[in-house]
């Protein structure tokens, strides 16, 4: 590890992960968000622009940067690159109709230099609707195995509703974020 | 705060049926590739790969073909008539290859096949009884005829529209969500709480013209798709509703959330828990709530859909993100409002194409 690489980590706030939530429009990210906090998902208005929240999860602070997924403001999501450790993609696994636009968008994603060094965490949503695609489906549609190898990833298979499967996913994400950047612990 | 810790098993989210299915699919795709891969896969090329690119190719000019005819004017019957010709062929084309392809493909890769032939067909019915409305079509799914050979695309005349046959009838049941598909002039009536699935699933909508929908009882999800001059009438969402591309309609519903897209002229009778959003919606208006049939209360009690929010009002709209009134939504004025709508006379009826997969 380069001089430069270090003295960055130990700058670092401690104990801190920034986290960018993205994904189409009702795929359920600001339901995520909410369940795993402990909040009421009873009531969720689509979201304009981004919510933002702190989450502690285990011994850390994820700063959880939940953006809005609407066509309208897809083009705004690279304002949120800047120093992300972790990224999460959110799948609605019931709405394939718009799997092909969901994969474009990741894939699009992906390409951005400035999120090159990020984990990313596919959650395949809505696991508890009948008829939802299974992960290992989603995965495929998603072409995800075309990914640079360099990219550490892993799809879980979740529901927002139930709450099932969030934990698994998060617990990765912290796992594999806090391995590449808290190595001086 | 730390996080809830009720995490039930991984992996324990799925249904006997449906699973079964996937097993069977599994086994179709090993038993092919252990014998031999389609002969005509392209030099160097994988078969799946190959099949992808000749469908994609297909489904690329079946689309083609069916927005022209979408978008040629009443006086051009003749182009649009041609169009729809061409659409079919390439239909036929795509259900070719994915016959030919069916022992090879992966399950995903021939479910979404499936479905996307399924949904082309729809949307060939569709714009083939709009061009000609006063002929009746049978899309009678009863037969398990094989697949005829497919159209020449030379044949100058347009060819009836192709019965809703799929290569593989038996995998109907894996293709995804119920729903209404491909209708014209049609009363489609669907009592979800008759069904007795374990578990809520999702509900499409999907290339409607002029129908009447009524939808009784609680589904998790929504799907709206492309919908001309129809009314619609749905119990309770206990989830979303995406509505996309719909013009001329009338939709009375009640859901937790509702995000409309693609709208023109159409009138909203919601009850919603959270804010309604539009987005490149043009000339739609809202109004209060207006349902009623046999049991509606206990379906929107037990969605927590009992209470009237108000929200249906608080439109938001994602394209005017200004002070001002946005010019893309009003109110339906109180005079021309619907009066609460009784659907409790709607029953099912027994024509075999409820499910229209087709
Ligand atoms: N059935 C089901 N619905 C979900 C799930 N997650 C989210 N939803 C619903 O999907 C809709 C969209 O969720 P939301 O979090 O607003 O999506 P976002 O646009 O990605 O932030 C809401 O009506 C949620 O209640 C899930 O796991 N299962
Ligand atoms: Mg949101």
């Amino acid at each position: 590890m380069g001089l430069l690489s270090i003295i960055r980590k130990i700058k670092r706030k401690e104990k801190e992960m920034r986290i960018l939530m993205v994904g189409l429009d009702n795929s359920g990210k600001t339901t995520i968000v909410l369940k795993i906090n402990g909040e009421d998902t009873s009531v969720i208005s689509p979201t304009l622009g981004f919510n933002i929240k702190t989450v502690k999860y285990q011994k850390y602070s994820l700063n959880i940067w939940d953006v809005g997924g609407q066509k309208t403001i897809r083009s705004y999501w690279r304002n949120y690159f800047e120093q992300t450790d972790g990224l999460v993609w959110v799948v609605d696994s019931s709405d394939i109709r718009r799997l092909d636009d969901c994969r474009a968008e990741l894939h699009n994603l992906l390409k951005e230099e400035r999120l090159a060094g990020a984990s990313l965490l596919v959650f395949a949503n809505k696991q508890d609707i009948q008829g939802a695609l299974k992960p290992d489906e989603i995965a495929k549609v998603l072409n995800l195995e075309v990914m640079d190898r360099s990219r550490h990833w892993k799809i879980v298979g979740c529901s927002a509703y139930t709450g099932e499967g969030l934990l698994e996913g998060f617990d990765w994400l912290v796992q594999d974020v806090a391995s590449r950047i808290y190595v001086l612990d | 705060m730390e996080p809830e810790t009720d995490q039930p098993k991984a992996g324990g989210c799925g249904v006997g049926g449906h699973r079964k299915h996937l097993a069977m699919l599994e086994r179709l795709s090993k038993r092919s590739s252990s014998s031999s891969p389609a002969s005509d896969a392209g030099a160097g090329a994988s078969p799946v790969d190959a099949f992808l690119s000749r469908f994609a190719g297909a489904k690329l000019a079946a689309e083609s073909a069916l927005s022209a005819c979408r978008a040629s004017s009443p006086e051009e019957d003749a182009a649009a008539t041609a169009s729809l010709a061409a659409a079919a062929a390439a239909i036929d084309d795509i259900d070719r290859l994915v016959a030919e392809a069916s022992h090879a493909l992966p399950p995903y890769e021939l479910r979404a096949a499936l479905s996307t032939a399924a949904d082309l067909r729809a949307a060939h019915r569709a714009a083939a009884s709009e061009l000609r409305p006063k002929k009746s079509f049978s899309f009678r799914n009863k037969s398990r005829a094989p697949k005829n050979p497919p159209q020449d695309p030379a044949t100058a005349l347009p060819p009836p529209p192709p019965p809703p046959e799929q290569p593989k009838p038996s995998l109907d049941p894996i293709l995804p969500g119920l729903g209404f598909r491909g209708r014209n002039g049609a009363t489609l009536v669907k009592d979800l709480r008759a069904s007795n699935n374990d578990k809520d699933g999702d509900f499409t909508l999907a290339d409607l013209v002029s129908c009447e929908v009524y939808l009784k009882g609680k589904c998790r999800a929504l799907y709206i798709h492309r919908l001309r001059d129809c009314r619609v009438f749905v119990g309770a969402v206990l989830g979303s509703v995406l509505i996309e591309d719909v013009e001329g309609c009338t939709f009375v519903m009640a859901a937790h959330q509702i995000r409309i897209h693609e709208a023109r002229a159409t009138d909203f009778y919601l009850r919603v828990r959270s804010r309604p959003i539009i987005e490149d919606c043009s000339g739609v208006r809202f109004a209060p709530h207006a349902l009623h049939y046999e049991g509606i209360e206990e379906d929107l009690r037990e969605s927590g859909l009992g209470e009237e929010t108000g929200n249906w009002a608080n439109v938001d709209d994602f394209k005017w993100l200004r002070a001002v009134q946005s010019p893309n939504w009003c109110f339906v004025p109180e005079e021309e409002r619907l009066q609460a709508v009784d659907i409790s006379e709607g029953h099912e009826q027994e024509d075999g194409i409820m499910f229209s997969f087709a």
